[in-house]
């Protein structure tokens, strides 16, 4: 990627940006006798202490309001030739046309003068601008926009907690303190001694390699909301170049720059982690003959080959199996404790040529049922059935509770692993005890899923039966609405023998 | 200012024929010249501006350019006194820019990246379909559409 570098710059930004600073409308001007008798004590004092920042204050306001642009380089106005800045901030377009303005904001955090740059990241995007200078980008190893983690794209807070980085008691977060550290840093970094820069030689562990973002996610990058839209008084209409869509509030909307930036109180970072913590482990299933893995996420790009690159360091495999119409592939070792380990160590961290993979237990059985997957993958959740009607059979006839299609147990037989989402809409008809997985003798007794009120006289299961088979959209009394593409042969025999509906 | 003569000028011939529309423009133009600018964008309190100014050069370029019904001489003394834009006329006359909005959309010199306004892109090439340029609020004045 080539962005275009321009270095002119606008000529009302050019016009504008006189480099007297607007900034120190915080600070009060002195008398000059305090200036003088600051000044003088600050050079018998001789030594530059931290102790010594009261004086250091008055000096520095002295200076910056006085200096100008004459000794910019000395008084730490930043210039640069280039932002540093994450792939989701530069946007999806190689062709990038960008303005450089020196001195033209304050850094957010260290508020000291440094080069702007703006871009547009994309042609659905707004205009995006560096928002903190680059010494504190690198303090912290951020984007200068986005202020989130340059290689894993994380807020600070969680990258810390992660890799147990903690800077934060170096960094002074106070007035000139900040001023002064940011410059200091600024000039090592310039003269080239090497600071403790510790996050090149952070090892990535298991937790961020979880948490961590793959793909750019240009979702940010969208224009802000028209604040008139949601007054309901947008007058520009079509060529309103904000979005039209109420904003999503919530706890997370309270977002502080500086928070952000320190890593404290952070409300994304803190519901990452708490999310990072719940993840489930994948657990081994009871059944001590699987040794297949199921790994979902599949592209046209993966073959054969990554996934054993992938797999072979936790143990032998036996075969591996791709099944491309459903974007997966069945990993078997030889041993259970390969898979175990495979399993443990890959759960949620695996990503191959940028993708990231799901992983989950297979059932035994796993090649019959591919088969029978493959065979009627374009129909939906009529095929799982095939493979929860078993277990379901099975569970009425241990009396267990019925929880079957909208509460898969955690060792499933081998399931495509979006049914659980469909089921929330889900219809009588996928319920496979509606359907008639009933077991005859059993038929008397449980009354079939919750909140059905389904009418179950015998004779209309009697009536039923011979319809069921053939019509299961005919089968059901009442007026629930069936998906109309349920095929009508039932895939395996142990429908049959059951009854109403 | 053109509006006031203070000197004494020799009308020429068939400038009663054209006055009354002169006189009706400039009075809407001091409308909008005096309009209150609430409710309206800082940008856009400046549109209905360029848009009689447009307005105005409009019709004499047309009375003579196209139409030929005003003599050179008259035509000259309408550019004189202020009642058109002669550069704005001068564009008018080069193709590509016969309907050009106003001057600045077309100066690369007062855009980012020495470009111009968005008002001059065909729309046809245009991404947006439906735009109010910042300058004068044109819809679109490339020649093509």
């Amino acid at each position: 990627m080539l962005p275009n570098r321009d270095s002119h710059f606008s000529l009302s930004l050019s016009a504008l940006s006189t480099p007297h600073i607007r900034r120190h409308s915080l600070h009060t001007p002195l008398p000059p006798a305090t200036v003088f008798i600051a000044i003088l004590i600050f050079i018998s004092t001789g030594a530059r202490l931290f102790a010594d920042k009261d004086i250091l204050i008055i000096k520095v306001r002295e200076r910056m309001a006085h200096r100008l642009l004459r000794d910019a380089e000395a008084d730490g106005w930043e210039r640069s030739d280039f932002p540093i800045i994450c792939e989701s901030c530069l946007g999806d377009n190689p062709y990038v046309r960008m303005t450089k303005a020196d001195y033209d904001k304050e850094c957010k955090i260290c508020t000291r003068p440094f080069t702007v740059f703006r871009w547009r990241p994309g042609r659905d995007a707004r205009y995006k601008k560096s928002e903190i200078c680059q010494t504190c980008s690198k303090l912290k190893n951020v984007c200068q926009v986005c202020l989130l983690d340059l290689e894993y794209g994380l807020p600070v807070q969680v990258r810390d907690t992660a890799l147990s980085i903690d800077s934060n008691d170096a960094i002074p977060k106070s007035d000139v303190n900040r001023e002064y550290f940011a410059e200091e840093h600024d000039r090592k970094a310039r003269a080239g001694i090497d600071y403790e820069s510790s996050f090149g030689k952070a090892r990535p562990n298991d937790t961020i390699l979880k948490l961590q973002r793959t793909t750019p996610y240009y979702k940010r990058n969208r224009a802000h909301v028209c604040s008139f839209f949601v007054r309901g008084q947008c007058t520009r209409g079509p060529e309103c170049p904000y979005r039209h869509e109420m904003p999503v509030e919530g706890e997370l909307s309270q977002q502080n720059i500086k928070d952000r930036y320190y890593g404290v109180n952070d409300p994304v970072a803190m519901k990452l982690l708490s999310k990072a913590g719940e993840m489930p482990s994948l657990e081994p299933p009871e059944d001590e003959s699987i040794r297949t893995l199921y790994v979902g996420g599949l592209d046209a790009r993966i073959n054969e080959q990554d996934l054993r690159d992938n797999f072979y360091a936790h143990g032998e495999i036996e075969s591996v199996k791709m099944v491309l119409q459903r974007a997966c592939a069945f990993v078997t070792y030889t041993t259970r404790e390969g898979a175990e380990k495979a399993a443990e160590e890959l759960s949620n961290k695996l990503v191959i040529k940028g993708l990231r993979m799901k992983l989950l237990w297979g059932r035994p059985q796993a090649p019959k049922l591919e088969s029978e997957v493959s065979d009627e993958a374009n129909q939906q959740a009529a095929v799982t059935h095939s493979g929860l009607l078993p277990r379901a059979v099975i569970s009425q006839q241990q009396n267990q509770p019925l929880q079957a299609p909208p509460q898969p147990p955690p060792m499933p037989y081998f399931n495509i692993p979006p049914l659980p989402q469909h089921e929330r809409a889900y219809y009588p008809s996928m319920d496979p005890q509606r359907m008639g997985a009933l077991i005859r003798s059993q038929e008397g007794s449980s009354s079939g899923p919750p909140g059905s009120n389904e009418n179950r006289s015998g004779s209309e299961q009697q009536h039923q039966q011979a319809q069921q088979y053939g019509y299961p959209e005919h089968g059901a009394p009442s007026g629930s609405i069936l998906p109309t593409i349920l095929p009508a042969v039932w895939p395996h025999g142990t429908a049959s023998s059951s009854a109403a509906v | 200012m053109p509006k006031v003569k203070t000197n004494r000028v020799k009308i020429p011939e068939g400038w009663e024929l054209i006055e009354p529309t002169l006189r009706e423009l400039q009075a809407k133009m001091r409308e909008a010249e005096n309009d209150p600018h609430d409710g309206k964008r800082k940008c856009e309190a400046l549109w209905p501006i360029f848009k009689i100014a447009h307005q105005k050069s409009r019709y004499i370029y047309d009375l003579y350019h196209r139409r030929k019904e005003i003599s050179k001489e008259l035509y000259e003394f309408c550019l004189d006194q202020g009642y058109a834009d002669r550069n704005l006329i001068a564009k008018w006359k080069k193709p590509g820019y016969e309907r050009l909005c106003c001057l600045r959309c077309m100066q690369p010199r007062d855009h980012n990246f020495q470009t111009t306004c968005v008002c001059r892109v065909p729309k046809h090439l245009r991404e947006e379909k439906v735009i109010e340029c910042v300058h004068c609020g044109c819809n679109g004045c490339a020649s093509g559409d």
